[in-house]
């Protein structure tokens, strides 16, 4: 008798895998006419938020669930949206998790909360709060609104967004930033490292601040700005030629502190940490 | 009526007891009237957390079933539809205290950041001693680093504070870092280990262990976290209490960890 050949094996039982698992997946689309002030909230335990925009008066919401341990709530009033993942009795981080996909207008106000994410949200113009215990937060193109993100553990990234105010917090995560400007910009994280890259746009107030994560800001020769750091158990170090200014932080040691303007110091750029290194570095 | 006197009777202003002397002190009494203010903006932020949405019935359903599966319950005789144990009130109201522990644990902050002077005056949230050296945890900066720190300075002297000149042919040789401060560094890898939570914090997991049990870890190894960071930057503090960034820090922190309350009010209601 031929033997079958183990390509075929693997193939079959590969093909059975995915078949069973798409079986158990379950797909269900929610669609709600909204008008200007359009607020979308979703909160799910285990799973990831994608939102992109979509039309400017409809809300849609594609939720992909792993099992029927956990359904959807929603509800609308008004231009409020409120998506909600319920969980029955039974249910863990496989059967419980429910995926969302969301198209919103793209000034809707936007609130998302999830244990173990990811949140992902790009290309919108109006408020976010974003909120995660270890979910991955990823925020690009984004301008024009408030960014509001607190994780536990999660890290989080912002790339491209501008012109609002951003507000990130984080007990250990990382918080890496690359063209995020704005009138005010604070990053806090207790042991996570924060990273800059971008030029600290103009008139903007920033400040960074860790416990014992590590801060580095890279940022291009021609920034304006009004730089001070102070680590109090750490080290700190910049490259660039900074003019020196009065200020209450000559008592400390120069190796743990720095305080100077590049140009016009336009913007104001504060950087402290308890015991992690702060790198000004020039790009 | 005295500043004593007003303690004494401060709970009944929750009831909105109040009569012409307690009035008639605190239009004299800053401290006073500060006090009664802050403790009504309190009340009346724990108020908007009964203000959501009721759950679903199936919850209580399910509650009910699952209570009287295990025999806790039981229907009373002649009416066998009904259960007997029916929450009068949203399941959200005996969370209400998070709100205004969170706030208190910004309030203790505050306290810090403005009038802590004394050598050990830790607060509430932080009750471990920082000043245990380790026996065998290695220093995380010590004297063996200053040369480094040297030259660097020497190098970035035309761009600090300090006049360029001035500072290269002038500035002595750093003193190793005083003990204190190693003893601060050395520190923070033991103080992250051994700082057992206060009895707020206890209270606070055991509410997440019964209303999410599957967090509880996470909670606790981020409470031990916040709570390390207060005790190293408290005993920073003290040893340097001039330093108002460091107060500017411990404020931070102490925000953090009220973030880390609410993360969980919103996550366990």
């Amino acid at each position: 008798m031929e033997s079958i050949p183990r390509s075929r094996v693997i193939t079959a039982v590969l093909t059975a895998c995915l078949v069973s698992a798409a079986v158990a997946e379950t797909k269900k689309e929610f669609r709600y006419v909204v008008g200007p002030n359009t607020v979308v909230s979703v909160d799910t335990q285990y799973g990831g938020i994608s939102v992109k925009p979509g039309n400017d008066n409809e809300v849609l919401v594609v939720a992909t669930l792993q099992s029927d341990k956990a359904e959807v709530d929603s509800r609308q009033i008004g231009d409020r949206i409120e998506i909600v993942s319920h969980l029955f009795e039974g249910a863990d981080q496989q059967s419980g998790r429910i995926d969302y996909e969301v198209r919103i207008p793209s000034n809707a106000t936007l609130s998302l909360r999830s244990s173990l994410g990811p949140l992902v949200v790009e290309r919108l113009h109006g408020d976010l709060s974003v909120e995660g215990m270890d979910a991955t937060v990823d925020i690009h193109d984004v301008a024009n609104g408030h960014v509001h993100v607190n994780t536990m553990r999660g890290p989080v990234t912002l790339t491209n967004v501008s012109n609002g105010h951003v507000e990130v917090g984080t007990i250990t995560g990382s918080i890496t930033m690359k063209s995020v400007n704005g009138t005010l910009v604070r990053a806090v994280s207790g042991g996570g490292k924060i990273s800059y890259e971008g030029d600290f746009g103009a008139g903007g107030d920033y400040k960074f601040a860790t416990h014992s994560g590590d801060i580095v800001a890279t940022v291009p020769a021609g920034t304006s700005a009004d730089f001070s750091a102070h680590s109090m158990l750490g080290k700190v170090q910049h490259d660039f030629p900074l003019e020196p200014r009065h200020s209450h932080m000559a008592s400390y040691q120069p190796g743990n502190a720095f305080v100077g303007t590049v140009g016009k110091a336009e913007s104001s750029v504060v950087l402290r940490s308890f015991s992690g290194k702060i790198r000004l570095t020039q790009r | 009526m005295t500043c004593s006197d007003v303690r004494r009777v401060l709970p009944d202003i929750v009831d909105g007891e109040i009569d012409a002397d307690f009035q008639a002190h605190l239009l004299s009494c800053p401290a006073c009237s500060e006090l009664v203010d802050d403790l009504n903006l309190i009340v009346s932020e724990a108020g908007t957390l009964a203000e959501t949405d009721e759950p679903p019935a199936r919850v209580w359903v399910n509650i009910a079933n699952q209570l009287r599966a295990e025999g806790i319950i039981r229907d009373p005789e002649g009416n066998p539809a009904r259960p007997l144990l029916v929450p009068a009130q949203p399941r959200r109201w005996s969370l209400w205290w998070l709100a205004p522990v969170a706030a208190a644990v910004l309030a203790a902050g505050s306290y810090q950041l403005t009038h802590w002077n004394a050598p050990r005056s830790a607060p509430q949230v932080a009750q471990q001693s920082p000043a245990q050296p380790p026996a065998a945890t290695p220093a995380v900066t010590s004297p063996a680093n200053q040369p480094a720190v040297v030259a660097q300075s020497s190098s970035t002297t035309s761009h600090t504070v300090n006049p360029p000149a001035q500072a290269a042919k002038h500035q002595p040789v750093p003193a190793p870092l005083p003990k204190a401060e190693t003893e601060v560094a050395s520190n923070q890898n033991a103080s992250r280990e051994v700082s057992p939570p206060n009895e707020e914090d206890q209270r606070f997991l055991s509410e997440v262990s019964e209303r999410a049990p599957g967090m509880r870890s996470t909670y606790e190894n981020q409470l031990r976290a916040v709570n390390a960071e207060i005790l190293e930057t408290q005993a920073y503090i003290k040893r340097n209490p001039e330093d108002l960034d460091a107060r500017q820090h411990l404020m931070e922190v102490y925000q953090q960890k009220a973030m880390l309350y609410q993360m969980a009010l919103d996550r366990i209601q």
